[in-house]
């Protein structure tokens, strides 16, 4: 398992080497940045204790898979010395709390004179992330990195924002740059950004490495069982599970791994029969418990059990009003609509989506909007489902205000992946794609973008895509509504010629 | 990806997927002391194809860019110059006084922050502050509707 889902960002961390003085001078760190060989990003606080307790979370968050106990920890260090800005400034990023994400990026950067120059550069290189001024965080990303380049924290941190902006091929670049082969945490990490790019010898390595570094802890197991899966090789991925489960039984996101892996299988009852194993041992927080129903659901989906679909899901739609989670009810009926074969009560989904967000109860504005960007998104796809280019043109016109006012990377996916679909039903081709192009991370946008490629002539970008759409193996209800059905096409002669050319690999 | 100590997934289902056909983009780049900041498409293509030598100062122009055949200039040949990556090789052999080839974006970029004159094309994460960002028809690399984005 790769920590953190939630933030966009992650840990950032600084250790300093021995004899470093408690407040660094400005001529200590220019002697630093002389030699980049050993130099470390200084990390500036007028409290030892501070300090101490930051290195520790940090080490904790990142090597030892202890994320709630870093969090404390930093919490605690930055009530020590409020004027810490390279502490709030992690905990800022380790945060799973949005708020307090955004409170603690906001006090570091107003500590940031506190700082030294180079903790000044690493700070404002988020704050300009989070502002979306993307090149100049990148410029400063890069200019922290040359100053640093074989220090573990700040090869952490650079190699997770470049996986956040899904680039792994740079991330693995920094990684060997670096010379680091003892932190677990970077090598799980790293294993993972091997798998995304389908180079999964690779990935394997590193899982041995992660193993072999921790032994006793059910992680690396848990992590391997995932890169496992997302390879096609399934039956490994199930064993390397339940070896997780035997170092530590409590490892719950393991026992719903099996389930999943069982469900990509195309073995519904046993997928269900292991999620049932799931929800019975553990108690779960109501978010996840929501998820891996929600994956559950998506069992009937798989086998085209439509009854028993809209069943699993309008139990989860009426669990989420009764816990007055509007954001989770509204996904749930979202995806409802996009299961569903009749548009009309696809669109009486919609509705109800729509109806929860603006309840909006114990949801963050921000996950209110992004689910509503989902919507407006569903609702794009359901008029040119239904041939009503109208209805199409008006929601995709509330999406793009939405677009331009939010600021938000997922409502400007969803915008791109709907101006995609209508782009594409309009015959657009080559506008499509510069649309399609921004979603790839969605299989929608992917099955079109790949008919659109091959429309163009673009054979090498078709053939390409098709084989990211083919082999992909992520048990999440858009893969179960495309993937498996692609796959159909691509080995059968009932389809168009676009997904002939992808290639099935295990 | 799961964690056990994840706290909860606020869009549920939104789909996260990793993915290896992430849209590329390219940044032009100038070293510090040219005054252009911005291009237009036809204008750099002019550029490219040695077609335009000298900026408007006087300056002689020298192009740098990354092996034809590679990924990021694939998205160039494609979006710009209309070219295969076989004529693009047979262009840059025919036009070594004007085009230069580095072997990567590091490369490129140590050429033109320290080349009166160079252009080059590198990859938005290898940006650093050594060189300037150009636009191109009056838009950044992460502006909607940039030339050079894509697969």
């Amino acid at each position: 398992m790769i920590r953190n889902i939630i933030t966009s960002l992650a840990v950032l961390g600084l250790l300093l080497a021995a004899g470093v003085a408690q407040q660094t001078a400005p001529q200590q760190v220019a002697s630093q940045q002389a030699n980049p060989l050993t130099a470390v990003l200084p990390l500036t606080t007028k409290s030892p204790e501070a300090r101490r307790l930051v290195q520790e979370a940090l080490d904790l968050y990142l090597d030892r898979v202890e994320q709630e106990q870093a969090i404390d920890i930093l919490r605690k260090a930055v009530q020590v010395d409020p004027d810490f800005a390279m502490g709030h400034e992690y905990l800022a990023q380790i945060s799973l709390d949005s708020a307090e994400q955004v409170s603690e990026q906001e006090k570091a950067f107003a500590a940031r004179s506190h700082a030294s120059a180079s903790e000044q550069m690493v700070i404002e290189w988020y704050q300009d992330a989070a502002d979306h001024k993307l090149i100049s965080a990148i410029t400063k990303m890069n200019d922290v990195l040359n100053q640093y380049p074989h220090d573990k924290w700040v090869v952490w941190m650079t190699t997770w924002w470049l996986q956040n902006q899904a680039q792994y091929e740079r991330v693995i670049a920094v990684y060997e740059k670096s010379g680091i082969t003892d932190s677990p945490g970077l090598i799980n990490n790293i294993g993972y950004n091997y798998a995304y790019l389908r180079q999964f010898d690779k990935a394997f390595a590193m899982m041995d490495k992660y193993v072999a570094l921790l032994p006793n802890d059910s992680n690396p197991q848990d992590s391997y069982a995932e890169i496992l899966r997302l390879a096609g090789r399934f039956n490994q991925s199930i064993e390397h599970y339940r070896a997780s489960l035997v170092i530590n039984p409590e490892f719950y996101s393991s026992q719903f791994g099996i389930a999943d892996t069982y469900s990509l299988m195309g073995d519904q009852a046993r997928a269900r029969k292991e999620y049932e194993i799931g929800f019975q041992k553990f108690s779960l927080p109501e978010l996840q418990q929501v998820l891996w129903k929600t994956r559950e659901a998506a069992t009937y989906v798989r086998e085209g059990d439509n009854d028993g679909a809209e069943h699993a899901f309008q139990t989860i739609a009426d669990y989420a009003h009764s816990r007055h989670n509007s954001q989770a009810e509204a996904d749930t009926y979202r995806q409802m609509a996009i299961c569903e074969q009749n548009p009309k009560q696809a669109l009486v989904f919609l509705g109800q989506a729509e109806a929860a967000t603006q309840e909006g109860k114990n949801a963050l504005r921000i996950a209110i909007s992004q689910e509503l960007a989902q919507i407006l998104r569903a609702r794009v796809e359901v008029a040119l489902k239904m041939g009503n280019k109208e209805m199409a043109n008006s929601n995709l016109a509330r999406l793009s205000d939405m677009s331009e006012t939010a600021n938000d990377k997922l409502i400007e996916v969803a915008y791109h992946g709907a101006t995609g679909a209508v782009l594409f039903s309009e015959r657009k081709y080559d506008q499509a794609i510069s649309h399609l192009e921004e979603d790839t991370n969605n299989p929608f946008s992917l099955k079109l973008l790949a008919a659109a490629y091959q429309k163009i002539g673009y054979s090498a970008g078709a053939k390409r895509t098709n084989d990211t759409l083919t082999n992909l193996n992520d048990p999440t209800l858009e893969q179960a509504l495309i993937v498996p059905a692609f796959r159909k096409c691509s080995e059968g002669a009932s389809c168009g010629g676009n997904a002939k050319s992808a290639s099935l690999k295990k | 990806m799961t964690n056990r100590r994840l706290a909860l997934v606020l869009l549920l289902s939104v789909v996260i997927l990793p993915c290896a056909v992430q849209a590329k983009q390219l940044a032009i780049v100038t070293d510090k002391a040219t005054s252009a900041s911005n291009l237009t498409a036809s204008e750099l293509v002019k550029i490219f194809t040695a077609h335009s030598r000298t900026w408007p100062d006087g300056k002689a122009i020298t192009v740098v860019m990354k092996d034809p055949s590679s990924a990021d200039m694939q998205l160039v040949l494609r979006k710009l110059l209309n070219m295969t990556p076989e004529q693009a090789h047979a262009f840059v052999l025919a036009h070594r006084d004007a085009i230069m080839v580095a072997d990567s974006d590091d490369a490129v970029l140590r050429f033109v922050s320290t080349s009166p004159g160079a252009i080059g094309v590198v990859d938005l994460y290898s940006l650093t502050q050594d060189v300037n960002v150009l636009k191109i028809d009056g838009k950044l690399p992460v502006e909607q509707g940039y030339l050079l984005r894509g697969n």
